[in-house]
């Protein structure tokens, strides 16, 4: 049997974010394995006393149905699967860092099946009180290799020689790692290691941390175009206060 | 429901549009808790019955009517008048986390109880909040959540069983 994108009957999905539609009901922007990201209506949702109001918020696994076409599509029922603690505090805002990621760089209704995987892992290793950095860069750089726009990180740009971890490399978005021949120059440097590391999912070494942070932060600065994230200016906004 | 108004009921739009206006005008925020308030310091801060060593946080006017019912809480209320929404942009300074801070540093404050909604978002709020308060020297406390009073476990939501589960208690002896 073919799978129906307009009548779907317990996918496994994920709430990215939720706004009020209407008197009592939401639409739903959840994540989704074989759909990736769906706009459902939760019609009656908001009532005080209906089923599925606790049900419809982020970072719980869920099975969902909904029916019917085009971009906003109808809930039908949905079920709490568990098994994922709830993320409390810093983990908790990260986890809307990567719910703002998905619903910023993943277009409706363009399956990535890996990606929900990859997504759910890192809610599960946030859950588990994980240090956050490495988990947030693990995933950021697994959502731009699925999405097919990250630039190799085990070969330099243009001849294919594999990074040597020892030497320093610029990185051009479009191109990617190239060797820096002439040292100097105002253009942000990388070590070989940290490219390799990355590719690795490795963040022992501080100097991967930090430099890993600064590179993402480029790339996915290039993806997002002007409007920057609002979970990071509200990170940075909150200590200050 | 503007549009309605004009169609159906001209008369009534312009009754609603004189109550807006007035409300406008006359209703503020308290000083010391943000709810609305026709004078600068609102009934319930003005009795001087309330303890003022505890201090409760709430999303919402509605929140803390909510809570008055209860009948069980005798001390002071901060409004929120929001949540932190990051996916909205909705940060601390978009909400009253500065007058909350400057507030519960009054110096008479003990204890603030957090009482934002247990949504995603109104848990990141007491998160965030409860941090900035507690750097300040003042004790933190959040309202516990489970299983309602009469609520027999056989119809409680799973999400809320687990969550009851995981933040058990030693059973009073
Ligand atoms: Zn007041």
């Amino acid at each position: 049997m073919s799978f129906d994108p307009a009548r779907v009957a317990m996918e496994p999905a994920f709430v990215l974010h939720s706004t009020p539609w209407r008197e009592t009901s939401l639409i739903v922007e959840c994540f989704t394995p074989h759909c990736g990201r769906v706009a459902l209506v939760a019609k009656g949702v908001r009532r005080p006393r209906s089923a599925l109001r606790g049900l419809m918020q982020p970072f719980q696994p869920l099975l969902v149905d909904w029916f019917g076409q085009g971009e906003l599509r109808t809930l039908k029922t949905a079920e709490w699967q568990g098994g994922l603690p709830q993320l409390s505090g810093k983990a908790l805002l990260c986890g809307f860092y990567l719910n703002e990621l998905l619903m910023r760089l993943l277009g409706r209704d363009d399956p990535h099946e890996a990606l929900f995987g990859i997504y759910a892992q890192a809610l599960a290793r946030l859950a588990a009180a994980e240090p956050l950095e490495p988990v947030l860069r693990a995933f950021e750089v697994s959502l731009l290799q699925e999405l097919g726009y990250a630039p190799p990180l085990e070969r330099e740009a243009d001849s294919g020689a594999p990074i040597d971890p020892q030497a320093q490399y610029l990185f051009e978005l479009d191109r990617g790692a190239l060797r820096v021949v002439v040292p100097g120059g105002n253009a942000v440097q990388f070590l070989g290691k940290t490219l390799l590391d990355m590719a690795q999912s490795r963040y022992d070494d501080p100097v991967t941390l930090s430099q890993s942070k600064q590179l993402m932060r480029l790339l996915l600065g290039h993806h997002l175009g002007h409007q920057d994230l609002h979970t990071r200016r509200i990170f940075q906004e909150l200590p200050l206060l | 429901m503007a549009f309605h108004l004009l169609q159906r009921d001209r008369e009534g739009a312009g009754r609603l549009a004189e109550t807006l206006s007035d409300a406008l005008e006359t209703i503020h925020h308290c000083v010391q808790c943000n709810n609305f308030s026709e004078t600068e310091i609102c009934d319930l801060c003005a009795t001087g019955e309330r303890d003022p060593r505890l201090l409760c946080v709430i999303e919402t006017p509605a929140d803390l009517l909510m809570m008055e019912l209860t009948r069980a809480y005798q001390g002071l209320y901060f409004v929120l008048m929001g949540r932190l929404s990051p996916l909205e942009g909705i940060g601390p300074h978009e909400i009253g986390i500065q007058k909350l801070l400057e507030r519960a540093g009054d110096g008479v404050t003990e204890e603030v109880i957090l009482a934002t909604n247990f949504t995603a978002e109104g848990e990141a709020t007491a998160h965030a909040v409860g941090e900035l308060l507690r750097q300040r020297g003042l004790k933190v406390t959040r309202i516990a959540r489970g299983v309602p009073v009469g609520g027999e476990l056989e119809y409680v939501d799973s999400g809320t069983l687990a969550q009851a589960l995981l933040e058990r208690r030693p059973a009073s002896p």
